[in-house]
């Protein structure tokens, strides 16, 4: 393993221990995280699988009823009953926080009618399709809403995955390598500061005699 | 803050939602469904003529054979920030799948390994 551009003092060893203290620590942080952020993603997509299950179900029915309302009218008849909806729609978007996730909750909003024509010119089936949109319509918010929060989860969840891994594989066996190396170092002078005194001593001793 | 919706797809398919007050914007091809999907992503919202911070619609939806053929990278560029949320929907032409690609593609990002099956 790669060990860190540090002078082996004393002063660097005591501080890089500390910085290893500080790593596992924050890894075991990131880890936990991880773990909740990956139950939460599982929850939420089982429900967006669920729920975009159904839409496919539910948006072929609507398509079905305003093909074959389409198929009855005039196209530009069509076209001009639908030139001008009444109908309104807004949303109002609020977020919650899950694990430093900011997942978004939409509100629709909606005003209006949504048969704004007169009846003289369209199909009974058209009335019936709008119907049918505007009931599937909830259903398309709510998977928004379930995609966008898994869409950000899992940002969230690649982010950290990889500051885990960072940290566990990398920044902490260098520290570790690093304290080591210095460790070793210090002592390697420590003894040979022991030698040198000793062959002093001796060579003192012997110019004494 | 309210915010408004939008959709983008051929006409036959966005027709139906143009009664319910939902923005719609007609596109052929993925191209110029990329370039709307820029363009929307850019509208901010205005209050009393003023252009503010916030964007203007919170929910895109697409239908999926125009989703479909958008680049990754541009994606990417399009699904950066909270908002707009990106959905792709059915079109009238039945599903392509394409929306449960997408969620097994956001489940591979998070896990690393596809495991919905």
């Amino acid at each position: 393993m790669a060990i860190l551009n540090v002078n082996p003092t004393r002063m660097n060893l005591l501080n890089l221990k500390k910085k290893v203290k500080t790593a596992i620590r924050g890894h075991k942080l990131l880890k936990d995280k991880q773990d909740g952020l990956m139950q939460k993603f599982m929850e939420v997509i089982k429900e967006a699988k669920a729920v975009r299950t159904e839409v496919e179900k539910e948006i072929g029915g609507a398509f079905k009823n305003f093909l074959s309302a389409s198929s009855l009218m005039h196209p530009e008849m069509l076209e001009n009953a639908l030139m001008f909806p009444k109908a309104k729609v807004d949303l109002e978007v609020t977020t919650k926080n899950v694990m430093s996730v900011h997942i978004p909750q939409f509100k629709l909003n909606k005003e209006g009618e949504v048969v704004t024509y007169g009846f003289a010119e369209t199909s009974g089936e058209l009335d019936l399709a709008l119907v049918s949109f505007s009931n599937v319509f909830e259903l398309l918010i709510k998977l928004a809403e379930i995609e966008k929060s898994a869409e950000n989860i899992a940002d969230e969840l690649e982010k950290t995955r990889r500051r885990v891994n960072a940290l566990e594989h990398v920044l902490i066996p260098n520290l570790n390598d690093t304290v080591k190396f210095i460790y070793m170092k210090l002592s390697e002078a420590e003894r040979s500061a022991i030698t040198g005194t000793m062959r002093i001593k001796n060579m003192l001793e012997e110019q004494g005699k | 803050m309210n915010y408004s919706i939008a959709i983008i797809g051929s006409r036959e398919a966005i027709l139906g939602f143009r009664a319910l007050g939902v923005e719609t914007v007609a596109a052929k091809d993925s191209q110029e469904a990329t370039e709307k999907l820029f363009e929307l992503k850019k509208t901010k919202q205005v209050i009393d003529g003023a252009e503010t911070e916030t964007p203007k619609f919170a929910i895109v939806f697409i239908t999926e054979d125009l989703a479909e053929n958008i680049s990754r990278d541009d994606y990417k560029k399009l699904s950066i920030g909270a908002l707009p949320a990106i959905i792709p929907i059915p079109s009238h032409q039945g599903t392509t799948g394409f929306g449960l690609t997408k969620l097994r593609r956001v489940v591979e990002q998070a896990v690393g390994s596809d495991i919905m099956g």
